[in-house]
């Protein structure tokens, strides 16, 4: 049998060359840092999403009250110990879910107080306010990281939302982000780039565990439902780290099936790591606190009480450490904040852009 | 309708089975005789012909093949349509003299094979009659499947019986069925209509039946006194009609074939040429093509292969499974939707390419399939460059020179490498010492022993020009942080890279030869002889007046005296393969 004497062959060369070490193989490309690129441009999908918690072991330093612990669940329990009438009881509380008041809270609501917080700083001073990244970086503005630092729901690595939340950037399509980075002449050092947000169109193409993306995927952009997404930034490539100005930015985000939430973010900048097959780092602004209300919110009630978290109490949080983008009352409509996100390079296919264009371009395959 | 017990029941009281199993036991045992029997005498004219068809004393021996599993897919598909399952009844063969097709001839059937037989059968048989499920979308397929309407579903018909058997036994059978055969199945039908009360479980029946045929699952080559040559004898019109089908199509003849050798018409020198020349421009000659490729470049390899996720994680399951196709996809382009030479095929840089190839590529694509070009300083260059061709000659975690070396001289030259000695010494790379970085360095210590050095470098100088690519099919330009050495010679031809083996692969004199030799031993039903020799070369001629046209090499051996005539002389055993050896005074490529 030709197949079986074919591998015989080898077999027994390649058996002790695998028990010493010395059968295995390393892929290195020509260039690590250029060679993903494609007439000087290169594209990343979405593969992660979490917002930024800096967390200690032991909530020693982040969270030294503890967490959270009055979510719906014991929130009602606390205001209704023996029940009462649906439409005064259970259905006044979940009003308030959809409905939030802006008004103090009743129960007692953790935030975290360490100094040091995942973000970037945004409004390029240093306030009394402002926390130290982990790497030593002063001037850090992510308020959104107090409210949400000491709630088990954000937190890794089992959160609910960390974890759900996360999980649907991979399977639904609506969460398919992905940027496209033009006038690259080195993944290393470019000083004007351009950087377009899109989103795609095909699913994610997985290694062979079936548990990553693997990078040198295709995607087509969707220029029908997510034409309005397009978001065109400027920025910089210094020492590999890409960095954009800030611009009135949307992300799609959607943490439930069928319920198609975005994100507003003033002044949303981007952060990443690049490589040839990555890029890795943060989304960064000033959050809109009721579009992001509204995020959080579709989910169910029953999935926010697993982290304890009760919405009306949340919403209370949120615009007292709301910090930016007061309304005309002076009240702060915007809150400093950070995503942590990953992203896997992907070839960009520009195919419904311009219908007349082949469907295959060969001229800039390198091999 | 009956239920499946009281069906079973009916089947098991003797309507049909002892007889077939025997017929098919029997049919088993004359399988692995390899049997050479004229089993036929059915005479039709022939007439003379002027054209040139090669050495008219040339013949090959009739034979007796199994259908392989992909025929018998193929057959089930082509009579009753693509969406009736027929499962895989048949198992892999084993691979002789280069070919597994050459091996169908020599084949047993054992009696757990003869259980799988039943039970596609039986599934298929049930399928054909079946009445549909509205609620599932499923169609009736009795009602196109059967050319007839019963009087009544629960009572026989034998005239609506004898016309499903009838039409459907001619194409199972690949020939009509006589008078009192038809007259035999129509009555099983009728008495199992009668005692199930259901004229579809009748047919269904009988079909089974059928299908488990010997002279359905087997190809039987009969034959016939050849008026043209008297004292010889040939295929009769129906083995001739079967064994075109079968070497084109890589299924049973259809109608139209059917007809001409109803009519003779395929016996005659024109009608011959008539019928090939439809076969070749039919749809099905892709299927042919796909399939006798698949058996040459020994792609039944990807039905066990896997790689280590971790070490090449581009290269999922789906990947594999594509890289085949991609292959197959470019030689159907490459010979016959374009009619190119068969020798740029290992040159080529025009293929098609899928989402999760074109990763491993390192390019963009779309989804689905869609034709790719390669870039001209793309060390891309012809099939053997391809993912299928790299990682089914690899190992699960590494790449081997040794391996695909071996593989380019046996499959693509038809030269034998030897197998190593038993007991190999592996001290030199056991040595912790060592330091090897690249498969080069590995395989230059290794043939340090002479013991290994003979076939090492008859295999390595090929298989080292490819280790730009790693066991995955990826490209790299390192290995273990040291720059790859692509280096390669093959039969005194040197190169320095992949583009330049493609080349030399292109310019060997053996690669067509090779070519002609597998074609017309696939089409002949088994392993080649010396007295082969004159029909091989008359179709090397051929084939290079055509410019190493696939098309016209299938056509001459189809048109062939030896194709359709009997072997004079009992063949004489198969002489020892070539082994491929360099010439004493060639060094070996470092």
């Amino acid at each position: 049998m030709k197949s079986l004497s074919n591998r015989a062959y080898g077999m027994a060369l390649c058996a002790v060359l695998a028990t010493t070490g010395l059968g295995s193989t390393r892929l290195v490309n020509a260039d690590e840092t250029t060679s993903q690129l494609r007439d000087r441009s290169i594209g990343y999908v979405t593969t992660d999403l979490h917002w930024s918690v800096y967390q200690t072991p032991n909530l020693s330093v982040d969270c030294p009250d503890g967490l959270n612990g009055n979510g719906p669940r014991e929130t009602f329990k606390a205001l209704f110990p023996q029940g009462g009438p649906v439409e005064t009881t259970q259905l006044a509380r979940e009003g308030l879910k959809v409905f939030p008041q802006d008004k103090q809270a009743q129960f007692p609501y953790i935030l975290a107080k360490g100094p040091v917080a995942i973000g970037l700083n945004l409004d390029g001073k240093v306030g009394p306010n402002d926390f130290v990244s982990p790497t030593g970086e002063t001037g850090i503005n992510n308020q959104f990281f107090r409210v949400i630092g000491c709630n088990a729901q954000f937190r890794s690595p089992d959160g609910q939302l960390q974890l759900f939340a996360n999980k649907l950037i991979r399977s639904f399509g609506f969460d398919r982000i992905m940027i496209e980075i033009t006038q690259v002449d080195s993944l290393v050092n470019a000083d004007n780039v351009e950087v377009t947000i899109y989103r795609g169109r095909d699913p994610l193409l997985l290694d062979a565990t079936g548990e990553k993306v693997a990078p040198g995927g295709s995607q087509r952009v969707d220029m029908h439902y997510g034409k309005q997404l397009i978001q065109h930034m400027h920025g910089r490539i210094a020492n590999g780290v890409l960095t954009t100005d800030p611009i009135e930015g949307v992300w799609p985000w959607a943490i439930y099936f069928d319920v198609p939430t975005v994100l507003h973010i003033h002044d949303m900048r981007l952060n990443l790591k690049l490589s040839s097959t990555s890029a890795d780092g943060l989304i960064a602004g000033y959050t809109d606190v009721d579009s992001y209300y509204h995020w959080l919110t579709s989910w169910s009630t029953h999935h926010l009480a697993y982290g304890r978290l009760d919405p009306s109490e949340f919403y209370w949080a949120l615009r007292q450490n709301a910090d930016a983008y007061p309304d005309k009352d002076g009240a702060m409509t915007a809150i400093s904040s950070a995503i942590t996100v990953n992203m896997t390079q992907v070839f960009i296919e520009h195919t419904d852009a311009n219908p007349a264009e082949p469907v295959q371009r060969t001229a800039d395959a390198a091999h | 309708m009956q239920s499946v017990r009281e069906i079973s029941r009916a089947r098991s009281t003797g309507l049909f089975g002892g007889a077939f199993w025997a017929a098919v036991a029997g049919a088993g045992a004359l399988g692995i005789a390899g049997c050479t029997h004229f089993l036929g005498d059915h005479g039709a004219p022939g007439a003379a012909t002027t054209e040139n068809l090669g050495p008219q004393d040339a013949g090959t021996p009739p034979r007796v093949r199994l259908l392989t599993a992909q025929q018998y897919a193929n057959v089930i598909a082509d009579v009753f349509g693509a969406d009736i399952k027929p499962g895989t009844p048949i198992p892999p063969l084993r691979r002789t003299d280069g070919l597994l097709a050459s091996t169908s001839a020599s084949v047993g059937v054992t009696a757990g094979q003869v259980m799988q037989l039943q039970r596609s059968a039986s599934a298929i048989a049930t399928q054909v009659v079946d009445n549909g499920n509205l609620e599932n979308q499923l169609p009736a397929h009795r009602d196109y499947l059967v050319p007839c309407k019963p009087k009544a579903d629960h009572a026989p018909d034998d005239a609506c019986a004898a016309k499903f058997i009838r039409s459907t036994g001619r194409l199972l059978f690949r020939r009509p069925l006589s008078g009192p055969k038809v007259d035999e199945f129509v009555g099983r039908a009728h008495r199992a209509a009668e005692e199930l009360k259901d004229f579809y479980a009748g047919l269904s029946s009988v079909l089974e039946g059928m299908l488990v045929d010997p002279m359905v699952l087997m190809i039987v080559d009969k034959t016939e006194p050849d008026p043209a040559h008297p004292g010889r004898r040939r295929l009769d019109a129906f083995s001739l009609a079967s064994r075109l089908s079968f070497f084109l199509w890589n299924s049973a003849p259809d109608d139209a074939v059917l007809k001409s050798a109803e009519s003779a018409e395929i016996n005659t020198p024109a009608g011959r040429a008539r019928v090939v020349n439809m076969m070749l421009a039919s749809p099905r000659l892709e299927n042919g093509i796909r399939a006798f490729f698949d058996d040459m470049f020994g792609f039944d390899d990807f039905d066990n292969l896997s790689k280590d996720a971790t070490i090449y994680p581009k290269v999922s399951g789906t990947t594999l499974k594509d890289a085949r196709e991609q292959t197959l996809r470019t030689v159907v382009d490459h010979l016959i939707t374009r009619d190119r030479d068969y020798r740029d095929l290992f040159t080529t840089r025009d293929t098609f390419i899928s989402p999760a190839l074109a990763a491993v590529y390192q390019v963009p694509a779309v989804p689905g399939w869609v034709p790719y070009e390669f870039p001209p300083d793309s060390p891309r260059s012809g099939i053997l460059s391809q993912v299928s061709f790299l990682a089914v000659h690899s190992h699960p975690a590494r790449s081997s020179p040794t391996v695909r070396g071996k593989a380019l001289r046996e499959l693509l030259l038809c030269q034998k490498v030897p197998s190593p000695p038993p007991n190999v010494d592996f001290s030199i790379l056991e040595d912790p010492k060592a330091n090897f970085h690249t498969a080069r360095e590995r395989l230059t210590a290794h043939r340090s022993n002479p013991v290994c050095a003979g076939c090492h470098r008859i295999t390595d100088p090929i298989g080292l020009a490819l280790e730009n690519f790693d066991g995955g099919g990826q490209y790299r330009l390192t290995e273990r942080g040291v720059d790859i050495d692509a280096n390669g010679s093959l039969d005194g031809k040197d190169f320095k890279d992949p583009v330049g083996l493609a080349q030399a692969v292109h310019d060997h004199p053996g690669l067509p030869v090779c070519l002609v030799k597998r074609m017309y031993s696939y089409g002949a039903g088994g392993p080649l002889t010396d007295a082969d020799n004159p029909e091989l070369a008359y179709l090397n001629q051929r084939f290079a007046a055509s410019g190493y046209r696939v098309p016209d090499l299938l056509r001459a051996i189809a048109l062939s005296t030896a194709f359709s005539e009997v072997a004079e002389t009992p063949a004489a055993p198969a002489p020892a393969p070539r082994t491929a050896s360099l010439p004493a005074s060639q060094a070996v490529a470092q």
